[in-house]
């Protein structure tokens, strides 16, 4: 059994290698790689990003293949993270995305700008920067559709987010949150969606059992609820940081709105949000 | 640094003067220190808010409700959505707060476009400190950097200039200190690290920098150890660095109201013998996991295995799950040098300065690898 295990761990890296190759300058002619290739583990990301480790870690992060490119005195510094899984890479992509910026379908998706590209595929999270200052669009766009091409698995965007619904929401908005959901402790790692009207949330718990005691343990920390015409565990309050609350379980679901404005009813937000939950 | 040195290094919180321990301040609205950041004059909670991992403006709001004061972020933290989901909550707050932010360009042209990202992501007309991020050594403090900087100072766009480094300690703080265009030293420090960073880090102090510390639970270990565990190390390791009056402030990443109330808890407590028996632990837990990789066992071996290397496999393995990656690395080494049992040898010469017991996780490397 245990020498069963080890061959399954031992076949890993092999599998994720069949998933992304190490980057190559020379995908797009003309360029030419600069210095050694570069790779990085969990324990040593710290080495390359310094404190900015910690933002890759917190979601997954496995390993790290890099290589810096020139040519005509321009500049490609490219990376592949590899993280845990699709779910995770898009998280560490929706992280790192500017939000006022225009996301691509690129994979499962991506954004290019004049001297950064970034997009993701599968559990690969891939990203360009270039110096000079200057608009390295063009090439840029060439290095993402060969990268994008190389590598194979998932380029549909997590199922969650689709079951946010798309009336009033804030386009491309919708985040992983990897620890500590609307900055609590006990909502583990969830999506967020920004709405007009405030904010949608959405955290899987292992059980229903599970996610209705998560649900009685934030009702008592709150202290002073009022109940919700959504199911037996729903409730509504008002919190001095988090706004207006409208909260519901399905199933192993927990799932809401907060920062809502005095003046929005939750009930109807909150009813279309869980008629989407499966 | 043998083990009773260690001991002695986390005793030393316990044994410093009186007159050295940080002055009570008054409280605020929760029980906070305030420090002086060297010439600078800024007066910080000796607990500031690292925004590396924040995703939620409600934890910025509560931190400066409760009276912190000192917000550390960088431009590329989350690729910018740091800056951007604290300005917005600093914004009505700014004249109560020291925000400092980071770039890595490396050019002054890119410094100053950088800043005015900054400046537009934090809604502020300036920067409190703008630091120099992740210096590993004296040379890479340019002039360049530096002129960036003095005409950032002239605009009005920021008021001191940082340097923060992780690594290069020995050559980068001095540099600092000799440096009268450098206002605050940025530096990693915790229980985990050789004592001579206590002499750097007086040295920047009586230099009159201001010191901010950074990673003061030894960096990546968040996926190492279990989360009650690391919490109750986090406030102890937390403590044992405010011990130090040579440090003014320290930027811990907070994710959530929960994390932000415990590190709270450190300003006011003071580094008890409890608090070293839980870091003890700490680093019994975490050193065989903390290959500082500084290469003192570097032909050590007389069997000529290259100990550090090992080592860091079996951290891949044990302290962060990844078995494959650490085996792939093991097999990937010349069939000799796998080859090589350590239960061979009568006694072992190669001694790790940080307490790594190196023999035993050899022995381990070559059990489960092999």
């Amino acid at each position: 059994m245990m020498k069963a295990f080890a061959l399954i761990l031992a076949l890993i890296p092999i599998a994720a290698a069949a998933g992304a190759a190490g980057p190559d300058c020379s995908v797009v002619p003309g360029w030419t790689q600069k210095g050694p290739a570069r790779s990085y583990v969990a324990d040593n990301l710290f080495e390359y990003m310094d404190g900015n480790a910690e933002g890759y870690l917190i979601y997954g992060f496995q390993k790290m293949q890099g290589v810096t490119c020139e040519k005509d005195g321009d500049t490609l510094v490219i990376d592949i993270s590899e993280m845990a899984d699709p779910d995770s890479a898009y998280g560490i992509f929706a992280s790192n995305r500017d939000s006022q910026q225009p996301t691509l379908p690129i994979g499962m998706a991506g954004q290019i700008q004049p001297r950064r590209a970034i997009f993701v595929k599968d559990k690969y999270f891939v990203e360009i920067a270039a110096n000079p200052a200057k608009d390295h669009t063009a090439a840029l766009k060439a290095f993402v559709t060969a990268y994008e091409k190389s590598i194979s698995g998932r380029t549909t965007l997590p199922d969650a987010l689709t079951w946010f619904p798309a009336e009033g929401q804030v386009k491309d908005s919708i985040r992983l949150i990897p620890e500590s959901v609307l900055g609590l402790r006990i909502l583990k790692r969830g999506y967020v969606a920004q709405y007009d009207y405030g904010k949608a949330f959405l955290v899987k718990e292992a059980t229903p059992e599970a996610a209705a005691g998560v649900l009685a343990k934030w009702k008592a920390r709150i202290g002073e609820v009022r109940p919700a015409q959504l199911g037996d565990e729903a409730f509504q309050a008002t919190d001095r940081y988090l706004g207006g609350l409208y909260v519901f379980r399905k199933g192993p679901y927990i799932a809401g709105f907060a920062n809502l404005k005095p003046e929005t009813d939750g009930a109807p937000l909150a009813a279309a949000l869980a008629s989407r939950i499966p | 640094m043998s083990d009773s040195t260690r001991r002695d290094f986390l005793a030393a919180g316990l044994i410093l003067p009186a007159a050295l321990q940080a002055a009570p301040e008054p409280a605020a609205k929760a029980d906070l220190r305030y420090r002086v950041l060297g010439k600078t004059g800024l007066k910080v909670t000796t607990v500031g808010m690292g925004a590396v991992l924040i995703t939620d403006p409600s934890v910025v709001a509560r931190a400066a409700d409760l009276g912190v004061n000192h917000f550390d972020t960088a431009r590329d933290y989350q690729g910018s959505n740091s800056e951007r989901v604290i300005g917005p909550v600093l914004k009505s707050r700014r004249d109560r707060v020291v925000i400092a932010t980071k770039t890595g360009a490396e050019t002054r042209q890119g410094v100053l476009a950088d800043l005015e990202l900054s400046l537009k992501e934090l809604q502020t007309d300036y920067i409190d400190i703008l630091y120099i991020p992740g210096r590993k050594a004296a040379a890479e403090i340019t002039d360049e950097l530096l002129e960036a900087h003095r005409i950032a100072k002239q605009q009005g766009k920021i008021r001191f200039t940082g340097v923060s480094t992780h690594k290069g300690h020995a050559e980068v703080i001095p540099a600092v200190v000799k440096n009268p265009h450098v206002d605050v030293l940025e530096s990693s420090y915790n229980f985990t690290m050789d004592p001579s960073i206590e002499a750097l880090i007086e040295s920047a102090r009586k230099a009159g920098k201001g010191v901010v510390t950074m990673k003061v639970m030894a960096g990546g270990y968040k996926n190492g150890a279990d989360a009650e565990r690391r919490r109750g190390a986090m406030l102890a390791a937390l403590k044992w660095v405010l011990r130090n009056p040579n440090v003014h402030s320290t930027a811990v990443s907070m994710a959530d109201t929960d994390q932000l109330e415990e590190d709270l808890r450190a300003m006011a407590e003071p580094f008890s013998e409890a608090d070293r028996k839980v870091l003890l632990a700490q680093l019994e837990h975490i050193g065989p996991l903390y290959c500082r990789m500084c290469g003192r066992c570097e032909g050590a071996c007389p069997r000529g295995l290259p100990v550090a290397d090992v080592l860091r496999y079996l951290t891949y393995a044990d302290g962060y799950g990844q078995f494959a990656m650490g085996r792939q690395k093991f097999l990937a080494l010349p069939a000799e040098t796998r080859s090589v049992r350590c239960g061979d040898c009568p006694s072992c010469p190669v001694r790790c300065p940080f307490g790594v017991e190196v023999a035993k996780r050899l022995h381990r490397a070559q059990e489960i690898f092999g």
